[in-house]
């Protein structure tokens, strides 16, 4: 009986974190009527930003699975003089505020950037495109994948590659056969975050391509631009955004839950 | 090397807390009260050199897009003052009860912002294909003067310059940085943004008959922590230190 | 035949072995932990590169240091079966047999995939995923799998480990049968010496890096070179027939002759298993029936001596070993040829169901 305030208090900091984080998301849906956002989302603008998202954060995913799955694969089987360093760089763009990022990208491949003449006399054109968009998003959403696959690679048992090794298959074949699958929990977990970082991303986006409706506006520039006069398009469109990653997180959890079940049955 | 890596937190979280001057704000008893300002990001450099010197309060600024500041005021936010770059929106926010008799306080001139020893020195030479142009969003009143004035253009010359729009920004910030950057090769912002980059841009005049009037409006919030000090305030932007600090940023005085 | 030199540092141990298999044998190398038995299985498969060494295998060079020669594991034809099993977890059971098979067209992998299965008797677990089988189904599986591609040598690495108690006597009769019947040289290692023994034609006990000893299990088990040896080799097993008897003690009528008792519990074919320090040695007498305390008339074939003790290899008339100090050696006289009495409790009798040839 003398301790039983201790899960009480348990209890009202979950209640509070609870509160918290869910009231803003059920304002979202609850501060306009549903007739009235169905509405607001069918406006011009509003579905080409979304359009936009989609594409911008399919290309970039594709970019960051194609070349982060190999690097990741690298940096998690294999050690060497400076891999910490390495692993640190890679990790930076995480924790680097979106504006920071954003003043990065312009610094380094900006038309006025260190490589901004080289990407001009290569025919490139970053700034104001979409283009510039899938690089705003793939610099700051690829840290999430590579991290999270790193783990993943390193999590496999490694007598199941030499196993694949001694039964025929090369070292690129045994990962493509073995080790890709065996740590696709991880990968598949690492690509949500990346999916979900992606999409949100606002300030380094503004910064380095601009906002301009169907070329570079996604959905939070788009978000941003109507808040002021337009705040149920707003509200449409963060509720559009609010369903999709809610929706993206749900399918990882799924796939997480039926290995853990799995594993449990063993 | 761990010792290299504690001092080097240490020293990242020593600039971080540097970068963070706006922490004298609270007030405590014996402090001076905090007088919180909603001013458009053209004002930025002006009010941030005149702000200490208000002798009543601790100015706190807050720059962004005056449609975005109107939008927090309506959402129920209350600063002590709100200063934007046109009338209309210090005029909305009064008929809906939300802002005390606007004072317009101040002028700017519309013109056209490129980089220096640029080609484009005219509204025709925006209307060659291949030139980058950015301007403010719709609802900016940076953006909505722009509209304005192409739309005093014959027709074909309008729709040829806004084709050749890539960017609608937020706030005039975001228009300069794109000019600077060397994003865009022609934008539309006040004399003033132009001043404020010391020289990395050069502003193009435009002729009287399509420049707009364009006159800053303030007033004290309804319902304001300070609404005396804040009154104070706007008199002084009118005729004071920061009356001062608009006029030699390049504003124009209140009509 | 197979042939593996290997000299290089690991860490704190040095490896330094050199040995030899011939096409259809299997040699055991017996050790405790950290003995660099696996290093051994790892040189021959080509995922350990030694400082120096040479392996060859049924005229194949696949690893010449001196000449620049290392084949790469995935063209050595190495049936290796790891300590875990190692199946592919996102593959089904007959995926992972097929898994080698790449030069078949599909429809004839999944055929070879089931034939092999079928040939274990886990034809029926074809499309279970390796979570959901137990651990001697899993053994199973694995052993099939190096089969699919008919390797050229075959490792196996504790393959009876990882099983409990109960499966390993089925596993260990399967696998002797498998050893059998592949014409292949096969390497073997283990930390049970009993297990050493019954599956390898020769024993290879490996220490600190070091093969120390190398020869038939017997001969180890009688003849331990050092005591180190003598410790490892431990236990001697006899085969033969187990009936229920009166007062829950187990009746075992050995083959060959002799019978012994046991207060285990075991019905038909089993192996009984005494450590050789338990062993007593008496002049001979006649065998007593019924008491707790077996004796077994046998005689010496050889005299072992290790520091303070005598290891005798004995024939009851299966080979027996026991270890005495030296004192009760020079006691009873003991040379080779003299008829003596093996005598030890029934207690430290133990049982351990096996199947023959005939039951399998």
């Amino acid at each position: 009986m003398r301790a039983s305030w201790f899960p009480v208090l348990l209890v009202l900091a979950l209640a509070t974190a609870l509160t918290f984080l869910t009231l803003p998301i059920v304002a979202i849906f609850v501060d306009s009527s549903p007739g009235e956002l169905v509405d607001a989302l069918g406006e011009q603008g509003a579905l080409e930003a979304l359009w936009l998202s989609v594409r911008t954060t399919a290309a970039s995913l594709a970019i960051i699975l194609i070349v982060g799955t190999p690097a990741a694969y690298l940096l998690a089987t294999r050690s060497f003089r400076g891999k910490a360093m390495v692993v640190t760089l890679i990790e930076l763009p995480l924790v680097l505020p979106p504006a920071v990022a954003g003043i990065a990208l312009l610094a380094a491949v900006g038309p006025s950037g260190i490589l901004g003449g080289a990407v001009e006399a290569a025919g490139i054109e970053l700034a104001l495109t979409t283009a510039g968009v899938v690089v705003a998003l793939t610099f700051v959403a690829s840290p999430f994948y590579v991290r999270q696959a790193m783990a993943a690679f390193a999590a496999i048992d490694r007598t199941l590659l030499d196993a694949s090794r001694t039964l025929g298959a090369s070292e690129a074949r045994s990962f493509a056969r073995v080790m890709i699958p065996t740590a696709m929990p991880g990968l598949v977990a690492g690509t949500a975050l990346a999916l979900g970082r992606a999409l949100g991303e606002f300030g380094a986006t503004l910064m380095f391509a601009g906002s301009f409706e169907g070329i570079t506006q996604t959905v939070p520039l788009a978000i941003y631009d109507r808040f002021s006069t337009q705040f149920d398009s707003a509200l449409a469109l963060s509720a559009v955004l609010v369903a999709v990653s809610g929706a993206i997180l749900l399918s990882v959890k799924l796939v997480q839950g039926s290995e853990a079940l799995g594993v449990a049955a063993n | 090397m761990r010792l290299l890596a504690l001092a080097l937190s240490a020293a990242a979280l020593a600039l971080a807390a540097c970068g963070d001057d706006d922490n004298e704000a609270t007030a405590g008893a014996g402090e001076k009260p905090r007088l919180v300002v909603s001013a458009a990001a053209s004002m930025t450099e002006a009010l941030e050199s005149c702000g200490p010197e208000f002798q009543d309060a601790t100015v706190r600024l807050q720059f962004a897009g005056s449609d975005e500041l109107a939008a927090q005021i309506r959402q129920g936010l209350k600063p002590d003052v709100y200063a934007a770059a046109n009338t209309t929106l210090p005029d909305e926010l009064y008929q809906e009860g939300l802002l005390s008799r606007p004072v317009e306080f101040a002028t700017n001139t519309f013109v056209l912002a490129v980089p220096n020893d640029a080609d484009i020195q005219s509204l025709d030479d925006l209307t060659k294909s291949g030139v980058k142009i950015a301007i403010g969003a719709e609802d900016v009143p940076i953006g909505s003067y722009t509209r304005e004035t192409l739309a005093k253009l014959p027709k074909r010359r309008e729709q040829a310059i806004l084709d050749n729009v890539r960017s609608n920004e937020p706030d005039v910030k975001g228009i300069i940085g794109k000019l600077t950057q060397g994003a865009a090769d022609a934008g539309f912002v006040y004399v003033t943004d132009v001043n404020a980059t010391g020289g990395d841009l050069e502003a193009v005049e435009l002729p009287a008959e399509l420049r707009p009037e364009v006159t800053y409006g303030a007033g004290v919030v309804d319902g304001a922590e300070q609404p005396e000090r804040a009154l104070e305030f706007v008199d002084q932007l009118v005729d004071g230190p920061c009356a001062d600090a608009l006029e030699e940023a390049g504003f124009g005085p209140a009509p | 035949m197979l042939r593996i030199e290997a000299r290089t540092r690991l860490g704190e141990l040095e490896l330094d072995v050199a040995l030899e298999v011939p096409a259809g044998d299997c040699l055991a190398l017996a050790g405790p932990s950290g003995a660099g038995k696996t290093s051994v299985l790892r040189v021959a498969s080509g995922l350990l590169r030694p400082a120096s060494g040479r392996v060859e295998c049924g005229g194949e060079t696949w690893l010449d240091t001196e000449r620049g020669v290392d084949v790469p594991p995935e063209s050595r034809r190495c049936g290796y079966v790891f300590q875990e099993y190692a199946l592919f977890p996102h593959l089904t059971a007959w995926q992972n047999v097929a898994y080698p098979l790449r030069e078949m067209r599909r429809s004839e992998r999944r055929a070879r995939a089931q034939e092999l299965l079928e040939r274990f008797g886990v034809g029926r677990l074809a499309d279970s995923r390796p979570r959901t089988l137990s651990g001697g189904e899993r053994q199973r599986v694995a052993v099939a799998r190096v089969l699919a591609r008919r390797p050229g040598v075959l490792l196996l690495d504790e393959p009876l480990s990882a099983l409990d108690a109960r499966t390993r006597a089925a596993a260990a009769r399967e696998l002797e049968a498998v050893l059998r019947e592949v014409e292949v040289p096969a390497l073997l290692v283990t930390h049970d010496f009993a297990e050493a023994a019954q599956l390898g034609d020769r024993v290879g006990v490996i220490d600190a890096g070091r093969i120390v000893q190398e020869g038939t299990a017997t001969e180890l088990a009688a003849a331990p070179r050092s005591a180190f040896v003598a410790d490892f080799s431990g236990a001697v097993v006899l085969t033969g027939t187990a009936r229920g008897g009166p007062n829950g003690l187990t009746h075992v009528e050995l083959d060959g002759g002799g019978a012994v008792t046991s207060t285990d519990r075991g019905e038909g074919p089993v192996a009984v298993s005494v450590y050789p320090w338990e062993i007593a040695i008496e002049p001979e007498t006649e065998a007593a029936h019924g008491s707790t305390q077996n004796r077994l008339v046998a005689e010496v074939l050889s005299v072992t001596t290790v520091g303070n003790r005598v290891r005798l290899g004995l024939a009851a008339p299966q080979p027996l070993a026991a270890e005495i100090t030296q004192v009760s050696a020079s006691a009873l006289d003991l040379h080779t040829g003299k008829r003596v009495t093996a005598t030890w409790k029934a207690t430290a009798t133990r049982l351990v169901p096996s199947e023959t040839k005939e039951n399998q």
